[in-house]
């Protein structure tokens, strides 16, 4: 297996693990998060933290314990709860729609800034570094079978978060949440705390940030202000959500491959488009804003033409036979 | 416990709500006894909704008590009072519209032992999934009753106005509570619906469901009730018999003589 579709499958995972936690806000409950990406990267950021040594000069960052991977995803996950918990109880209090929107935008570039800038907790621009192969000595793996290893342990993770979300998708509480996408006054008429049950599902959403963001942090052994932007990547998610099917998880992972794909082959037939073969050459910057302009374009026409995704969300079919009808009215 | 005077299904006392300057629900007062039908009529703009939604939490009186099962629930928030047992309805239909009318006929029924995320992960029988065999049946049983069993699998959102109030009616079948405040249940609904819904309000009666009915169409408050709350500008100003405020005068002068049933 090349080098090549290792990268894709573990990213594939990664984004397949952030896809699933934000179809929890989006797709169920309804919100239209933009701090999704911060709780990525409060979850990578975390991770490093906690797995790397202290720091040496000129270098300043907090903690620095060298814990063993797989407590640091834990407290990375469990950090990045918080940091959802705190945004939710004020995003979520009163604010629907744009309003709540807005405030998380405000919220993902406090963490934006906050990094990037106040140099002490995550050394500012530079970020952290030095996560090489987390539990690879365990296992005695050299670089090489490494990425087989994570390859692996991605996949393996992104299935079990899936199972997870296949549950809830079925259960009551995936249901209750939905009810407060679709008209949470009459959930509250009818017996929900939406305050509480809006909490809980951004909290499990920001949960699997997180965690998306400690795989992510292995996998790219640093992080840093230029590995995420505050909007970026969220758009690019949302993307990946609408066009697979809001609500729908199969129809989330199916997202992710298109708009993998998309992303990662644009690059090679955007540069056979005539004339922009010689022009990235003097421009290289050209194919990505080709790229975006891609992605962008492919938003729109779903939105336009199919907005419930190619997979819409599916609904409890009841297959009892009319024959069988109910008696009429007493 | 005696026949003679029923037990009051909701009290209410004082009820104030201001907006701004204008008080919207001024010193409101009234009872509805359990086990009957409460007729709750007067003007545009008497304050009826907005009594509605003090009473239910929706909104937050600024004076009154609420007495509800011998309990005051004046100030507290909206599920708190429906899990007591007092649903309300709203003036158009609140279909969850992308959930089936199936659906929305299970999810009536707060089941909050089984809505958390620990049993939704973990929950492996039947019973503690999305719907219990007993709860499908039940619901099943309900859309029949209102004639929507071949539509149980339908987007609700796609329903005509009509079929989303039986809906609503068929999820307060399954919710089941002791007192039902239904707004407007016949705004935009034709005649022959407005009958189903007649019986529908006698069966709510029958399973035990005290109903209040908020209405602008007196002759289908005349069909459903004979007991009658007047509200003008805030307050209540009449309460009795159908018959009995055909003749008073501060009703009559109330509706200004346009819509006084003859």
């Amino acid at each position: 297996m090349s080098a090549y579709f290792i990268s894709i499958l573990t990213e594939g995972a990664i984004f397949g693990i952030m896809a699933l936690g934000l179809n929890v806000i989006w797709g169920w409950s309804g919100d239209f998060d933009l701090a999704y990406y911060g709780y990525v990267a409060v979850g990578a950021y975390m991770t490093l933290l906690l797995t790397i040594g202290p720091p040496t000069a000129p270098a300043h960052y907090i903690l620095g314990l060298q814990l063993p991977y797989p407590l640091a995803v834990v407290i990375a996950v469990i950090t990045a709860m918080a940091v959802g918990l705190v945004v939710g109880l004020i995003a979520l209090r009163h604010l629907r729609g744009i309003y709540f929107s807005i405030v998380t935008l405000g919220a993902v570039y406090v963490i934006y800034v906050v990094a990037g800038q106040y140099v002490p907790l995550v050394d500012g621009y530079n970020g952290l570094s030095g996560l090489f192969d987390p539990m690879g000595d365990w296992f005695g793996l050299d670089y090489q079978s490494y990425q087989y290893f994570l390859m692996g342990l991605c996949l393996v993770m992104f299935a079990l978060v899936f199972i997870l979300m296949w549950r809830i998708s079925g259960s009551r509480f995936g249901m209750a949440l939905r009810t407060l996408r679709e008209d949470e006054r009459a959930a509250a008429a009818f017996g929900r705390d939406i305050y509480r049950l809006k909490l809980k599902g951004y909290v499990l959403g920001a949960a699997l940030a997180g965690f998306a963001g400690a795989l992510f942090a292995a996998y790219l052994s640093a992080f840093n202000p230029s590995a995420w932007s505050p909007v970026g990547e969220v758009i690019a998610l949302y993307a990946a959500v609408l066009v697979g099917g809001r609500g729908n998880i199969r129809g989330v992972v199916l997202g992710v491959l298109i708009m993998g794909l998309l992303v990662q082959e644009s690059t090679r037939f955007l540069s056979m488009l005539p004339g922009v073969g010689q022009f990235n050459t003097q421009h290289p910057q050209i194919l990505l804003a080709l790229r975006g302009a891609l992605i962008g374009l492919v938003l729109v026409l779903f939105l336009r033409f199919r907005p419930q995704g190619l997979l819409p969300e599916r609904r409890f079919v009841d297959r009892q036979p009319v024959g069988e009808a109910a008696p009429a009215s007493t | 416990m005696s026949d003679a005077t029923p037990t009051p299904a909701l009290e209410v006392r004082g009820l104030t709500k201001l907006f701004g300057g204008v008080r919207a629900v001024d010193d409101c007062s009234f009872v509805a006894l359990s086990g009957q039908v409460t007729g709750l009529i007067g003007p545009n703009g008497a304050g009826k909704s907005t009594a509605i939604d003090l009473i239910s939490g929706f909104k937050l009186p600024d004076a009154g008590t609420v007495t509800f099962k011998g309990a005051p629930i004046q100030g507290l928030p909206p599920h708190r009072i429906s899990r007591m047992g007092l649903i309300r309805t709203f003036q158009s239909p609140r279909e969850w519209g992308g959930l089936s009318v199936l659906e929305n006929v299970i999810m009536a029924r707060a089941d909050l032992g089984r809505e958390t995320f620990r049993r939704g992960v973990w929950g492996l029988a039947l019973a503690q999934r999305a719907t219990s065999a007993r709860e499908l049946i039940r619901a099943r049983e309900i859309l029949g009753e209102f004639g929507l069993h071949d539509l149980r699998n339908e987007r609700a959102g796609n329903l005509s106005g009509g079929q989303k109030r039986l809906v609503e009616f068929a999820r307060i079948r399954m919710a089941e509570p002791q007192l039902v405040i239904l707004d407007e249940p016949m705004g935009g609904v034709n005649p022959v619906l407005g009958e189903r819904m007649a019986v529908a309000i006698e069966g709510f009666i029958a399973a035990g469901t005290s109903v209040i009915v908020v209405e602008h169409n007196l002759p289908f408050v005349e069909r459903v009730t004979d007991h009658v709350v007047v509200m003008a500008q805030g307050s209540v100003i009449a309460a009795g018999s159908f018959h009995s405020l055909r003749s008073n005068q501060a009703v009559i002068d109330a509706y200004l003589g346009e819509m006084v049933p003859k």
